[in-house]
C-alpha cells in the first residue's frame, strides 16, 4: 500500500515551475529522501504533501485517499494526521517544552485527555527531553531544540513524518549523533519517513531510498545497501 | 472559518467605512428622489466659498508635508544613525506631538505668543504682535502642523534605516565616507518610506480640521464642517466633503503607481545583524545644539506654556468640573475603541500579510483611504448612513463614535499588525496547522502570543489616536455624550484661557500616561525574554 502518493504533480510561482510533473509514490513504512540542490522544488514537493500548499495540477494521495486534485485542497493540512519538522524548526517561543507536547496532543482525537500527560512524558524520555520539560525553546540548545521539534511531530502518532532539512544548522558530531537517534526511533515507532536534505551523505545515512530532484523534477534512484531498520527489507 | 471571519472583517469596514462615503455622495446628487447637481452648482458658482478654501487646503497640506519632510528626515538620520547623546530620550521627546490633538499645539502658541505669556518678557512688544498676527494665518498654520506631523517622518525614517542591509552600508563604507554613503546608499535605500511618509504628512494635513479652525484660516475641512453644524446643509456639506474624497483618491492612486509594493519591503533587520552607525566626533556638540534647539522650539516651548498658562488657583477645579464626565466618556470610548480596533486591525493585517483573500490590497487600500480623510467626511458619511427611521437606535448611541474609530483608525492597528506578523515565521502557525489545531485556535495559541508585542503597540497607539480624536467625533457624538476633545473645543468659544490650558494638559497628561504604561509593559516584556 502507498503511504503517499504523486501524479503529475505541479506547482508554480510566477510563473516559474517549483514542481514540475512530478509522479511518484512511497510505501508505507519506507525511509525517502528527497535530495537535491538549493531551490530544486525538494521543500515545494514535502510542503505540497503536508498540505501547506495547494498543486497548480496532478493529483496527491495518501494511504490511497487523495488528498489535493485539480488545483484544490480535497483534505486540510490539519486533517491528513502527517507530523512534520520545519527547516527552521518553529518552535513556539512562549511555550514550554511539554506545552508544545499538550498542544499537539489537543487536536488528536485518538488520545484521551486523561493519557495525555502519560504520553507526553513517555515522547519526551523517547528523545531524551525528559528533564527539560519546563524549559522554553530560548533557553535550549540546537540539539534539545531539534529534539522538541521531533517530539512534537511525533507525539500524535502520525503514519507519516515529512522532515525538511532539520539538521542542516547543526555540526557534523551533532548532526551524526541525531541521524541515530532518529533511525532509532524510527525503527521503534515505524512512521514512513520523508526527509530533504542537500547533503548527499546525510540522504545515504538515512533513506532507504534517494529520489533526486533538481529543476523541480525527480528521478528515483534505488539504494544499493539495505539498511538497518528499512521495513521493506 | 478563516475565509469567513476574514471576510466578516471586510464587511465591517465596508459597512462603517465605505457604505456611509457612497450613500453621502448619493445623498448629495439626489434630493427628493430627483438627480440634480444643484448643490454643486452652488458651491462652484461661489469662488470664496468653494476655490478659495480648495486652494488654500493644498497650499497648507504641500507645504505641510514638505516642512515635515525637511525636518523629520535629517532628524531621524540623526536620532536613528548617529551616536548623538540621549538619542531615545529625545525621540521620545520628539513623537510627543504626534499623540496630541494638533489643535494643542495650535493653543499652546496661542498661549505662548499672548500679550502675558512666556516669551513676552523676552521678545520685543510689536515683534510679538507680528508673530501674532501671523499665527492666525498660513504662517501660522503651518508652524503648528509641521510641528505635529513632523514626528510621523521622523518615526518612518527611523523605522526604515532599521530596515537597510547594514551590508549594502559596509560596501558603500569601503569606497567611500559617511556622507556619500548615506547620499547614494542609505537615502536612496529608505526613499519609498520617505515618499510614504510625505504623503501621509500630506493628506492628514488636508483632513486637518481643529487647527485652521482655531487659527481661522479657511480650508476645505473647515467649510464641510460649517455647513454640517452651522447651516445644517446637508447636501451642501457632502458637495464640499467630495474634493477631499477626490484629491485623496488621487493621491493614494499615486502613492500606488510610484510606491508599489515598496512599502511592504520594509523589514526590520534580523537579530545579530545590528544597523551602522555613524560617530559624529567633533560634529556631536553641535548636532547635539541644533536638536536640542530644535525640541525646545517645537516640544519643550509649547507644552511650558500650556502648562504655565494653566496654574491659576481655579483652573484645575473648574475643568474637572466642567469636563469630568467627558474625560469618563473619552476614557471608555477609547478603551472600546482600541480593543475593536486591534481585533479588526489584526485580523486585517493577517489578511494583508498572508493574501489570505484575494481583495488583500483593496483591503490595504481601504483603511489608508479611511486613515487619510478629513475625520469630519467620515463622520458624515456616518450621519447620512445612520440617520434614518430604522436605524435611530443605533443613531441616538454612542455606537457612531465607536464605528468612526474603526473607520478611521484601522489602517493604524492593521499596518502595526502586518509589520509584527511579518517578524514571525509563518512555520510556526504551519506546524500548529500540521498537528491538527483549527485556525482559531492557531490565532489564540500561536499567532497572537508570538505577535503580543504588536498587539499590545496596537492597542495602545489605537486608544492614544481615539482618546485624541477630534474631527470624526464632533460630528457624530450623540447629544450630551462629547468626549474630552470635543469639549474642549467647544469651551475654546467663551472658556477662560486658564481652564483650556488646563483641560489641554488634562488630556495631554492621560495621553503620556498611555505612552508610559505601554513603555513599561515592552520594558518588562523585553526583560522575561
Amino acid at each position: 500500500m502507498n503511504a503517499i502518493e504523486l501524479k503529475a504533480v505541479s506547482k508554480t510561482y510566477d510563473r516559474v515551475p517549483a514542481v514540475d510533473s512530478v509522479s511518484t509514490s512511497i510505501q508505507r513504512g519506507e525511509r525517502v529522501v528527497i535530495l537535491g540542490p538549493s531551490g530544486c522544488g525538494k521543500t515545494t514537493l514535502l510542503r505540497l504533501v503536508a498540505g501547506l500548499e495547494v498543486p497548480d495540477s496532478g493529483t496527491l494521495s495518501i494511504d490511497g485517499q487523495p488528498v489535493a486534485a485539480g488545483g484544490h485542497n480535497l483534505v486540510e493540512p490539519e486533517q491528513r494526521h502527517i507530523g512534520m519538522v520545519f527547516q527552521d524548526l518553529a518552535l513556539w517561543p512562549h511555550m514550554t517544552v511539554s506545552q508544545h507536547l499538550e498542544f499537539a496532543l489537543r487536536y488528536d482525537l485518538r488520545t484521551k485527555s486523561a493519557d495525555r500527560p502519560a504520553r507526553i512524558r513517555e515522547v519526551l524520555e523517547m528523545v531524551r527531553m525528559g528533564n527539560r520539560a519546563l524549559a522554553r525553546p530560548g533557553e535550549l540548545s540546537g540539539g534539545q531544540q531539534q529534539r522538541v521539534a521531533l517530539a512534537r511531530a511525533l507525539v500524535a502518532n502520525p503514519a507519516i513524518l515529512l522532515m525538511d532539512e532539520p539538521l542542516s544548522s547543526l555540526d557534523s558530531d551533532l548532526n551524526l549523533h541525531l541521524r541515530q537517534e532518529l533511525l532509532t526511533l524510527y525503527a521503534a515507532l515505524g512512521f514512513t519517513l520523508v526527509y530533504v536534505t542537500h547533503n548527499r551523505e546525510e540522504a545515504e545515512a538515512i533513506g532507504t531510498r534517494v529520489i533526486a530532484m533538481r529543476d523541480g523534477r525527480t528521478g528515483d534512484s534505488a539504494m544499493t545497501r539495505a539498511k538497518p531498520g528499512n521495513r521493506q527489507s | 472559518m478563516r475565509r469567513l471571519t476574514l471576510l466578516l472583517v471586510v464587511v465591517t469596514l465596508v459597512i462603517v467605512g465605505l457604505l456611509p462615503l457612497a450613500v453621502m455622495l448619493g445623498k448629495s446628487v439626489i434630493v427628493d428622489g430627483r438627480l440634480t447637481f444643484a448643490v454643486y452648482e452652488k458651491l462652484f458658482s461661489n469662488s470664496g466659498q468653494y476655490w478659495v478654501p480648495i486652494r488654500h487646503s493644498l497650499m497648507l497640506a504641500a507645504l505641510t508635508a514638505g516642512g515635515a519632510t525637511l525636518t523629520g528626515v535629517p532628524l531621524g538620520l540623526l536620532l536613528g544613525k548617529t551616536d548623538l547623546p540621549m538619542r531615545r530620550i529625545l525621540a521620545i521627546l520628539f513623537s510627543i506631538p504626534l499623540l496630541l490633538p494638533p489643535y494643542i499645539l495650535a493653543v499652546c502658541w496661542f498661549n505662548l505668543l499672548a500679550s502675558d505669556g512666556i516669551l513676552a518678557p523676552i521678545i520685543p512688544e510689536r515683534t510679538l504682535e507680528l508673530l501674532s498676527h501671523r499665527l492666525f494665518d498660513l504662517p501660522g498654520c503651518l508652524w503648528v502642523l509641521v510641528s505635529a506631523f513632523m514626528p510621523l517622518v521622523m518615526i518612518l525614517t527611523l523605522a526604515c534605516l532599521h530596515a537597510v542591509n547594514p551590508r549594502l552600508e559596509e560596501a558603500g563604507r569601503l569606497i567611500a565616507r559617511w556622507p556619500a554613503v548615506l547620499w547614494r546608499v542609505t537615502l536612496p535605500a529608505i526613499l519609498p518610506g520617505i515618499l510614504f511618509a510625505a504623503i501621509l504628512v500630506f493628506l492628514l494635513a488636508l483632513g486637518e480640521v481643529g487647527v485652521p479652525m482655531y487659527l481661522r484660516y479657511p480650508v476645505l475641512p473647515v467649510e464641510t464642517l460649517t455647513q454640517f453644524a452651522a447651516f445644517y446643509d446637508f447636501g451642501a456639506a457632502a458637495a464640499a466633503a467630495s474634493p477631499l474624497l477626490a484629491i485623496v483618491l488621487a493621491v493614494l492612486a499615486l502613492e500606488h503607481l510610484l510606491l508599489r509594493d515598496q512599502t511592504y519591503r520594509l523589514r526590520p533587520t534580523t537579530p545579530g545583524r545590528r544597523m551602522l552607525s555613524i560617530r559624529l566626533r567633533g560634529w556631536r556638540v553641535p548636532a547635539m545644539l541644533v536638536v536640542g534647539l530644535l525640541a525646545t522650539a517645537i516640544v519643550v516651548l509649547p507644552l511650558l506654556a500650556l502648562i504655565v498658562s494653566s496654574l491659576s488657583p481655579f483652573a484645575y477645579g473648574d475643568a474637572w468640573l466642567r469636563a469630568a464626565d467627558a474625560l469618563g466618556r473619552s476614557l471608555v470610548f477609547a478603551g472600546v475603541g482600541a480593543t475593536l480596533l486591534t481585533a479588526v486591525g489584526f485580523l486585517c493585517g493577517y489578511l494583508i500579510h498572508n493574501r489570505a483573500l484575494r481583495i488583500w490590497r483593496a483591503v490595504d487600500t481601504l483603511t489608508l483611504l479611511l486613515f487619510t480623510l478629513p475625520g469630519t467626511v467620515i463622520g458624515i458619511g456616518l450621519v447620512a448612513l445612520w440617520n434614518r427611521s430604522g436605524s435611530a437606535f443605533l443613531y441616538a448611541s454612542s455606537a457612531l463614535v465607536i464605528f468612526a474609530y474603526i473607520a478611521q483608525y484601522t489602517a493604524l492597528t492593521s499596518r502595526i499588525s502586518t509589520a509584527t506578523l511579518a517578524n514571525v515565521p509563518p512555520s510556526l502557525e504551519e506546524a500548529a496547522q500540521m498537528i491538527g489545531a483549527p485556525w482559531f485556535a492557531r490565532l489564540a495559541y500561536v499567532v497572537v502570543p508570538a505577535a503580543f508585542p504588536g498587539v499590545l503597540a496596537a492597542w495602545f497607539t489605537a486608544f492614544i489616536f481615539c482618546f485624541r480624536d477630534l474631527g470624526a467625533s464632533m460630528v457624530v457624538y450623540p447629544a450630551g455624550q462629547d468626549t474630552l476633545p470635543v469639549r474642549i473645543f467647544t469651551l475654546m468659544a467663551n472658556g477662560a484661557p486658564s481652564l483650556i490650558a488646563a483641560l489641554c494638559v488634562l488630556l495631554v497628561s492621560v495621553t503620556l500616561i498611555a505612552m508610559a504604561i505601554l513603555g513599561l509593559l515592552f520594558q518588562g516584556w523585553a526583560l522575561r525574554r
